[in-house]
């Protein structure tokens, strides 16, 4: 076995979250923030005012060249030819098997796209896009490290940006981006998430990030606005239904069997992995990812096993206490398909003990409008 | 961080507060701060026998399952029944109403090796 030993990277917010006192980890090869003060505090501020992220350890990199819609169209699953300049787009690069390599979200701007990759893939996704530039046109270049990501989110997202941008982010719609200003600092500003709240995700210059989070956090100090690290958001995204790559995704797990078909545009001449992915959306015995509300308050782990009567049907693929679902604890499962429907009883062993869990819809948890 | 001159304290720890022959047993301010929000804790069951250093149950925070030992043996005689509707006790009042369970100590139960208050300190500063 080999193994390639790299240095843990910091991002450009590093020394502000060592000053707010995060506690840090490393997460995709950076050291990141995963708790401020408390993941339930944050959790809370998140889903009632508003939390600051640094999201600066995902990949960024651009595209460039005529091409790039009908290149980006063969490799992943959803349309990228049909985007709008100003639009963004959640897809997923496949493999043959019809396996997610990554999921992404494409951002088109009137000169160039935007591709955010996952921190943990961002050097596998390097790897294969070059692999596939050839003849292409397109020409990728990495932002990965150098540009930073800011996200606020939450339900006073608007009130707490809205004066400090150029952009009219209260006209920008869900899923729609616009190059502007920050604090008069160079920003991407999109109305993207992962929380299942409002918000918005800033692309700026790592040498500009450090001066616009302390600001946002200064400015909306009394407002409630809470550095928040990744423990929350992993709760937040759960809750949300939204997949976490190498859980509900991975190169195993097929965005069919994540319950992510509307991703899948079939209609698309061709893609890498669509005659595997369609031939497992109609054979329809497939494992999938099912949503499950525990009956007692022992949480769910990933790893432990998924049982429907005294058979087993799969094993838990994320788990987590729920606020925002009356405090419950909550989990996805990748089951066999009869115990993925809504209403099933199913059981889940945690330590040699068998506890009731009930079959959900997901998401779990939807934001009021 | 401050921890009570009258308890004795483990190196995984847990604290043991000795009142005749019986111990109440309990996790650190040390520990509940370093393990974050806690959300459930497993505790054992009532008259069962606890070998000394054996592991007895789990306190898990939002993201980590972490085992629960008691630094002394004996039959458990309690278990708080706050803890099951409140875990986050644990995290408010770790010394007092935190208070995870209750042995009747065996015969010649051994405190050898368990710390004062200012040795744990020590460690826990380190």
């Amino acid at each position: 076995m080999t193994t390639q030993e790299t240095a843990v990277k910091q991002t450009a917010l590093y020394n502000e979250h060592v000053r707010l006192g995060a506690r840090m980890i490393p997460f995709g090869g950076f050291d990141m923030p995963v708790q401020y003060t408390s993941i339930l505090r944050e959790h809370e501020a998140v889903r009632h005012r508003a939390g600051l992220f640094d999201l600066s350890h995902m990949g960024q990199f651009i595209l460039q060249g005529e091409n790039v819609a009908a290149w980006a169209d063969e490799l992943t699953v959803n349309a990228v030819s049909t985007m709008k300049p100003g639009q963004a787009r959640y897809n997923i690069f496949t493999n043959e098997r019809g396996g997610a390599l990554d999921d992404v979200i494409f951002y088109k701007l009137p000169d160039r796209w935007l591709l955010v990759v996952n921190a943990g893939n961002a050097g596998k996704m390097w790897t294969y896009l070059n692999s596939h530039l050839a003849n292409s046109g397109v020409k990728l270049t990495s932002l990965h490290g150098r540009n930073a990501l800011i996200a606020i989110q939450g339900p006073k997202s608007v009130t707490m940006l809205e004066r400090h941008t150029g952009v009219d982010i209260s006209a920008l719609k869900y899923y729609f981006c616009t190059e502007g200003s920050v604090y008069g600092k160079r920003a991407i500003v999109a109305r993207t998430g992962y929380t299942g709240e409002d918000g918005f995700e800033m692309f700026v210059d790592g040498d500009d990030a450090a001066e616009i989070w302390n600001n946002l956090l200064r400015d909306n100090a009394n407002a409630g606005l809470a550095p928040t690290g990744l423990g929350a958001r992993d709760v937040l995204r759960l809750e949300a239904g939204m997949p976490l790559y190498g859980h509900e995704l991975t190169e195993e797990i097929t965005p069919v069997q994540a319950g992510l078909d509307w991703v899948v545009k079939f209609s698309k001449p061709n893609f890498t992995g669509k005659a595997a992915l369609e031939a497992q959306k109609n054979a329809d015995d497939y494992a999938r990812i099912a949503g499950l509300v525990m009956d007692g308050r022992a949480p769910a782990r990933e790893g432990y096993h998924v049982f429907l009567g005294d058979r087993r049907v799969g094993e838990i693929r994320s788990g987590s206490i729920a606020p925002s679902v009356q405090n419950k604890n909550i989990a996805t499962a990748l089951v066999e398909k009869e115990a993925a429907v809504p209403g099933t009883p199913v059981v889940v062993h945690i330590r040699g003990t068998a506890y009731g869990a009930a079959v959900v819809q997901l998401p779990f948890y939807k934001r009021s409008q | 961080m401050a921890q009570p001159a009258d308890l004795l304290y483990s190196k995984e720890h847990e604290w043991v507060k000795m009142d005749g022959d019986t111990a109440t047993i309990g996790i650190t301010d040390y520990a509940q701060n370093a393990l974050g929000d806690i959300v459930y804790v497993e505790l054992p069951k009532v008259g069962a026998q606890i070998p000394r250093f054996g592991n007895v149950g789990v306190v898990e925070s939002v993201k980590a399952v972490s085992d629960l030992f008691s630094p002394v043996g004996g039959e458990v005689v309690e278990v708080n029944p706050e803890l099951d509707n409140d875990p986050a006790l644990v995290n408010r009042e770790p010394f007092e109403g935190g208070w995870m369970f209750k042995l009747r100590l065996d015969d010649g139960a051994q405190t050898s090796g368990l710390l004062s208050a200012d040795d744990y300190g020590k460690l826990t500063a380190e």
